[in-house]
Formats: structure tokens, sequence, C-alpha cells
């Protein structure tokens, strides 16, 4: 691409401190949330940009422990690795299939996954909630695995027939002369091949279900997730004052994670979500 | 696809037609044997998202129709559900909410999203300011909204700044009237920035030889945006107006966190479908009424529907292509 000079008056000067403004009021954001899980929540209140005057590292022992985020951290874990992974292991075959396998009805089934994007939670959580009481789904992080799983589906399912469809079709064809059936096709040569979209989707439905609130809400009632964990505290605090610093200690064991796989993972999730929007 | 000079092993197998799409390729025992795994293939991945998201929601539509508290039978109510909820002040607080946040935030957001993609498109260092923008709307609605409570507490950040600069008399942020106000702006902040960096994906995949035109033609930065970015963003625009209508209905976390009180949920005149929904079915004080809350999301679903078809009327129409 060539680079175009252009012109470059008065409009220029306003708008380029105003860019920046709005980058500088994030990155400061995020200096403060640090800075405030290491103070005391007076201090907190009184001097927001000060260093801490004592590194105040028991706010992440008491939000670890008696605030619960310990056990939600492992729960919040459990949920993203094991959603993730089931969800990617019936929505690739599927992607796969469809995008692939030229049968006729492939228009129809895609389109009802596509559907399932506009189903909002609202509409599903009341016959949820009543079936899985029935078979002792509630208050189980299995239950809500399972949630999470089929509500995973359809994105991951739209992102991977794209992603399957760009694929050439002369390696199956090759691997069909040399006696492979579609199934060893599929998982030994066109899975390996689709890994970084496989690795996209897992990242980014990580990322979504990583503080997922209202399933873990209606779903769970003494098990908790990071999320729960974070909504209960602030709950609590209306009797025990505010204790803000341990809260923001919370936020930071939410957030961290996300920060260090953004800036590990920061293109390839930046693309993935732009991919499903854009063409 | 196999090229019209190398035959296609495809071909080879099924006997020796002709490459390309035709009857002979579909025929071959290559498709067939893949024809016969397509259910094995698909049908998992189908059964799992039929019993966790469309069997609920025809469910739902049944339950809308029906007075039920959860426990034994159900009763049938006709559309009384509907009426019901229609005549609730409560719900129709939440109708307003709702729509100020569909369209109110929206506007804001993608207003942002176009100046911030006009700042961006030639400045230096865009990828990186680029990255910064979007970090917000990685972290979870929760945890924005709790910051942002905080900054808005009597004692929070943002009065405390007010104080360096000597304003002293400013608005109570948290109270009744202005509540919903601030969870407005904080929302536009959460989401303004994936939409910058859709929005900037799009800009880069636009020929550079068209500004170069406009260039020489004369165009102002205004005019440039205005007959060549934008037109040729049309398509993305109408995506991402979309995906919005669809996320922005089912707001909630947003909301929850503001309540007043310990176990119970934020003042109705903050709450929208979502919350009016969850509260219909679970509100701590109050009974169950799952024929409502399933009526608000029969609701929401309808809507959703909707605002899709028209976003994409309004904005597909003509489509430009480059």
């Amino acid at each position: 691409m060539t680079k175009i000079k252009r012109h470059r008056g008065w409009a220029h000067v306003v708008t380029v401190p105003a860019a920046w403004a709005i980058v500088a009021v994030n990155v400061l954001m995020i200096v403060w949330i640090v800075l405030s899980s290491l103070k005391s929540t007076r201090e907190m209140a009184l001097h927001p940009w000060s260093l801490p005057k004592h590194l105040l590292w028991s706010n992440y022992r008491t939000a670890w422990v008696s605030a619960q985020f310990g056990a939600g951290v492992g729960n919040s874990l459990l949920l993203i690795v094991g959603s993730g992974l089931a969800c990617i292991l019936l929505a690739a075959p599927a992607a796969y299939a469809l995008s692939r396998f030229r049968v006729r009805s492939s228009g129809l089934h895609t389109a009802l996954f596509v559907l399932g994007l506009g189903i909002p939670a609202q509409t599903m959580f009341i016959p949820l909630y009543v079936a899985f009481d029935r078979i002792g789904l509630v208050d189980s992080v299995w239950g809500l695995m399972l949630i999470y799983t089929g509500a995973g589906i359809p994105y991951a399912l739209f992102l991977l027939t794209a992603f399957f469809r760009s694929l050439p079709a002369e390696l199956e064809e090759a691997a069909a002369l040399d006696g492979a059936g579609p199934g060893y096709t599929f998982w030994r040569i066109m899975l390996p091949l689709a890994r970084s979209g496989l690795i996209t989707i897992f990242v980014l439905q990580a990322i979504g279900h990583w503080g997922e609130t209202f399933f873990a809400l209606v779903m769970l009632h003494t098990k908790t997730t990071l999320s729960l964990s974070l909504y209960n505290f602030t709950q609590t605090m209306q009797y025990t004052g505010s204790r803000y610093s341990v809260l923001f200690a919370g936020l930071v064991i939410l957030i961290a994670p996300l920060l260090v796989l953004y800036i590990v993972l920061g293109r390839r999730i930046i693309e993935g979500i732009s991919a499903g929007y854009g063409k | 696809m196999a090229s019209a000079i190398a035959v296609s092993p495809t071909a080879e197998a099924g006997g020796a037609r002709p490459a390309g799409p035709g009857p002979g390729r579909r025929h071959s025992p290559f498709h067939r044997a893949r024809r016969r795994m397509f259910v094995p293939f698909v049908y998992p991945a189908l059964a799992v998202y039929v019993l966790i998201m469309v069997a609920p929601t025809l469910f739902t539509l049944w339950l809308s129709l029906n007075r039920w508290a959860g426990a034994g039978p159900m009763q049938w109510a006709g559309l009384h559900n509907y009426t019901a909820m229609f005549r609730d002040p409560v719900f129709r607080t939440s109708f307003v909410n709702t729509f100020w946040i569909v369209v109110g935030v929206g506007a804001a957001v993608f207003t942002i999203a176009f100046g911030m993609t006009i700042l961006l498109q030639d400045m230096a260092g865009r990828k990186w300011a680029r990255a910064v923008v979007f970090f917000p709307s990685l972290v979870p609605g929760i945890a924005i909204s709790i910051m942002w409570g905080y900054l808005f507490d009597p004692d929070g950040l943002v009065n405390t700044l007010l104080a360096d600069v000597g304003v002293h008399s400013h608005p109570a942020w948290l109270a009744q009237d202005n509540m919903f106000k601030v969870i407005l702006v904080g929302m536009t902040w959460l989401s303004s920035g994936v939409y910058t960096v859709i929005f900037m994906a799009a800009v880069d995949r636009i020929p550079p030889e068209l500004y170069q035109a406009a260039e020489i033609e004369g165009a102002s930065a205004f005019q440039r945006f205005r007959y060549v970015t934008f037109p040729l963003m049309k398509d993305v625009v109408s995506v991402c107006s979309v995906l919005w209508c669809v996320g922005a209905l089912k707001t909630f976390e947003f909301l929850l966190v503001f309540s007043a009180e310990s176990g119970a949920l934020p003042p109705t005149n903050i709450w929208n479908f979502a919350m009016y929904s969850y509260a219909e079915a679970f509100n701590p004080d109050g009974t169950a009424d799952y024929g409502i809350a399933a009526a608000c999301g029969v609701i929401v679903l309808l809507l959703t529907g909707l605002l899709i078809v028209l976003a994409r009327r309004v904005l597909r129409r003509d489509a430009d292509t480059y």
C-alpha cells in the first residue's frame, strides 16, 4: 500500500491530541485500578493518583480467601476450558461438513445454526432453569458448562464455516486418493490446518465466558464463578462497609489474565473479532 | 477447485469424468462417502444446539401464553401475560430504558467509532492507539460497571478530580434521576472500542487510489469521509448495527451492580427488558411469574428479529462495491 500525503491543516492540530487523550484515559484507568488495589480504601479515596504508601498485598489475600475469589477463579477456569473445548469438538466437524460436503440441505442447516446468533439469553433462561432443576443440574458447574457450550456453538460454527471454506480442496482429494475416509481426512488433515482458527475461537469464547454473569447468576446458588464472587462482594459491602480496595483487588484478578492474553495474542483477538463482522 | 488441465483425483476416482462441478462429481464415491458422514459430523452439534437454545426458545413461546409459578399445573392464559405486562408501569419504564440503550447508546457508540476512525486514519502510532482503545471491550461488563459505580461514588474519583480543579457543586451522580444517564455514558465507553477497530479494519480495505483521486479533486477531509469512506463502509456498518442491537437488547450486568441494598435488584427506574424478565422469574421479594418473564423474553426475541431486518433494509439497499 502506498503511503499518501494528505492535507494537514488546523483540523489535525485539534484532532490528533483528542485521539491521544482518549487513548490516555484508557491507559490511566488500568493504572488507577492497579494502584487502588494496593491501597487502603481510605487512601484510595483521598489520594487516587499517588503511589501507595505501603503496598497492601493483604487486599489480595482477603479477596482470594474471604471474598471467595479463589473458588470463583477455579470454577471460571474449569468453565471456560471445558465449554471451549466441548464447543470446538462439536462445532468443528459440523462446520467442516456444512462447508465442504455439498449436501443439498447444508444451507438450511447452516441457517438454522446462524439463527442462534440472534437468540437472546432472556428467551432461553426459564426453560433451561426449570429443566436443569428437574435433572439436578442447577447449582452445578457442569450444568452451566453445558449452557456455555450450547450457546457458543452458533458463533463458533459461523466463524469456522468461513474458515474451512477457505482451505484448498486439493488436499482432501489427495487424501481420498490415498484411501483416507472423510473422518480420517478431517481429524488428521483438515483440523490441524484449521488450528489457528480454532485457537482464535477458543480464546474469543474464553474471553466472553470469563466474566459471564447472567447465566451464572440464574444457575448457581452456593457455587460461584469469578464474576459472581465480585457481584456478591459488592452486595456484602452494604453490610460490612465499603472495602473498595479489596473489591479492586478482585477487579485486578478478573482483568489481569485478560490483559496478559491481550498482550500475547492481541492481533489474533482483534482480527478474530473483526473477521466476524467484516466482509 | 481443480483446474481444467490437471485432472482432479475425484474425477478419476469416479470414472474418467471431466473435473468441475456437475452430476459426475456429485455422484463419485468420494462424495458419496462424505455424504454418508454428514449426519455424524453435523448432528452432535445440532443436538446440543437444539437442546440448549432452540427447544428452550420454543418452550418460552408456549410458556408466555400460560400462567405458571414454576411448580404445579400451568394455566392457559392466552395473551393475558402480554396485556398485563404492557399495563405494568415498570415494564413501560423498562421499554423506554431499553430503547435508550439500543438507540441512544448505539448512536453515540457509532458516532464515536466513526470519529475515532477518521482521527486515527493516518495518525502515527495508530496501531498502538487502536489496541489500547479496544481493550475495555474485552473486560467483562460486571467489572466495568463496578469500576464505573465507584468512579461516580460520592467519594469517588470523579468528585475528587472535580474538587481538585475547584468544582464543589456537582450533581449527585448516583441519585435516582441521574443514575441511568451515568450508566448510559459508561456503556458508551465500554462499547466504542470494538466498533472503532472494526471500522478501521474496513477503512484499511479501501483502495488508496480512491483517496488520491479525491485529493486531486480537492476534497476536504469531511468530503473524503462523506463521499469515499462512508459509502464503502456501509456494508460493515450494516452488519455492525445488527450485532449492536442483538448485544444491546440483552444488557444486564451493567445494571445489576447498581442495586441499592444487598440481595435486592436495582431500582426499577433503571430496569431494562433483561432485568424485567429476570425479576419476574427470580425477584427475591416477589412471587415468581414465569409466564410474564417468558412474555418479556418473547418481546426481546421479536425486537431482535425486527431490528435485524430493519438494519439490513436501511443500510443494505444500495451497498457500493469496490
